[in-house]
């Protein structure tokens, strides 16, 4: 088939050969509230899967579960399965530093440590790796380079972080996720923040991260979905509403609700 | 019923193309029918009129595009938004060129005021006229209610169209083996039955148009067709 045909055939649901996460029946809540309803998908191994839907319909909810991110916080907990490589990722007793370092998430707002551009990346890898200096210069300069921010950065490595743009900011917490060479990424509104540029930019750097990764992306922006994402999934009130290739949610959706939320029509 | 946008002035724009094509859609089938009236009664002034509409569709086109493009822009359409305005700008090239092909029968009907005619040749004509006519009202009606039914009927029916042009072939080619002074005025006719034919088939992609907007899918490649003779499809 050519790759036309590819972007255009029709395919009812997203099949992925081996899923790289799989959430089975998976509740969420916090305190008493449910927030996330009986969620069963599969994210395909090295796509850009989007999730969409408004505010509070637990897409950052989900997100957050995929790397037991909610972990941090009392009162908050998960119920059902979520593999990752077909293993149980909340079975108590994993090791959640390590399950960080094989899925590395970005935030919203840019969040470097107040240290220098080397030392924002070059601090992840030395809490897992015990590097050589030139071992370790190779590696910064490879994640900033796979964040495509080297060639704004590689003169000024020794200032700090946050005398970045906020673009750049952003690259460099990608970098920073990268440098741990993680096998899933996690973006939760990663353009929210930033301006047309350099949302430009993360979206191209998107396209390269998934030869190499699996990555997850919540967002508003609608557009952003149907440029960077394989799949789309559509959530509402907790529930999974639509999950399907990106071509057929953003052209002809199978659900009214679906529609209406990405036509502007919703309530 | 679709619901309304939360933008209401979305809901305007999509309401402003939408008029457009309907306007768009009885200009063009009242200059098929006049142009066919025009060519039956061989009244030239009805021909001219014809003619003179053909440059307020031409404009009506291009406000269609413009517009189009223009709420593309504004809006970054998706879904079923995104296929209205596709098919708008999609019925509005098919219903141009309708106009166009009615035109050309009205300037056709102008030349041929001073050839000897022979009534009986017009008759399968004016056949095909009907179901051309009869086919555009269908599928405009079929667009405006967004009726899928309606528009697969026009979509099958063409190979209707399709075979009468068959017949017209050979009737006009025995007319012409039989008195080669009846050439010159069976040739206009065969152009014209070309016009036709070629008006039915713009009436048959808007019908597929219509599918793609209500369903988001498309009508099958191959469509149930009529004709059998290979010098007319290829004229």
């Amino acid at each position: 088939m050519t790759d036309l045909a590819l972007m255009t055939a029709p395919s009812p649901a997203p099949v992925a050969t081996r899923a790289k996460i799989e959430t089975k029946n998976l509740d969420f809540y916090y305190g008493a509230t449910r927030a996330l309803n009986n969620i069963s998908l599969q994210l395909a191994p090295n796509t850009v899967t989007a999730f969409i839907g408004p505010s509070g319909c637990g897409k950052s909810t989900l997100l957050r579960v995929f790397n037991r991110m909610y972990d941090l916080y009392p009162g908050q907990r998960a119920e059902g399965e979520v593999l990752l490589d077909g293993k149980n990722i909340l079975v108590p007793g994993l090791d959640l530093n390590l399950l960080r370092a094989r899925i590395g998430m970005v935030f919203q707002k840019p969040t470097p440590f107040p240290m220098t551009i080397y030392e924002n990346i070059a601090f992840g890898i030395k809490l897992y790796e015990n590097l050589s200096r030139s071992e370790l210069d190779g590696r910064v300069e490879h994640a900033l380079r796979g964040a495509a921010l080297w060639n704004e950065v590689k003169d000024k490595l020794d200032a700090s972080g946050l005398s970045l743009s906020g673009g750049q900011q952003q690259r460099l917490c990608i970098a920073r996720t990268v440098a741990i060479q993680p096998e899933v990424i996690l973006f939760d509104e990663p353009c929210s923040a930033l301006d047309p540029i350099s949302t430009a930019k993360v979206e191209e750097l998107l396209d390269e991260l998934k030869a190499k990764y699996t990555i997850a992306i919540v967002t508003h922006n609608m557009q952003q979905a149907a440029r960077v994402s394989e799949f789309t999934a559509f959530m509402y009130l907790g529930e999974l509403v639509e999950f399907a290739q990106t071509t057929r949610i953003f052209t002809a959706p199978e659900k009214r609700q679906t529609q209406d939320y990405i036509t502007g029509r919703f309530g | 019923m679709m619901s309304e946008h939360t933008v209401a002035a979305y809901d305007k724009e999509l309401g402003t193309l939408g008029r457009n094509i309907a306007e768009m859609g009885g200009l063009a089938e009242k200059m098929l029918s006049d142009a066919l009236d025009a060519l039956m009664a061989m009244d030239l002034d009805l021909a001219r009129a014809v003619v003179a509409c053909d440059p307020r569709l031409d404009a009506l086109q291009r406000q269609v595009e413009e517009f189009a493009i223009l709420t593309i822009a504004r809006r970054q359409p998706m879904a079923v938004d995104l296929r209205e305005i596709v098919a708008a700008i999609r019925v509005s090239g098919d219903l141009e060129r309708v106009g166009d092909l009615a035109k050309n029968i009205a300037k056709r009907t102008l030349k041929l005021a001073d050839v000897p005619r022979i009534p009986r040749a017009a008759i399968g004509l004016k056949h095909m006229g009907d179901l051309a006519l009869l086919q555009l009202k269908d599928v405009l009606d079929a667009y405006a209610t967004r009726d899928i039914e309606r528009a697969r009927d026009v979509w099958t029916r063409d190979s209707e169209l399709d075979a009468l042009e068959d017949s017209v072939f050979r009737d006009l080619l025995t007319f012409m083996m039989e008195d080669p002074r009846n050439i010159s005025f069976c040739t206009h006719l065969l152009f014209c039955s070309k016009n036709i034919e070629r008006a039915g088939d713009h009436a048959t992609n808007i019908a597929e148009t219509v599918y793609y907007l209500v369903t988001g899918t498309n009508l099958p490649v191959d469509r149930p067709k009529g004709g059998s003779s290979i010098m007319t499809s290829d004229v």
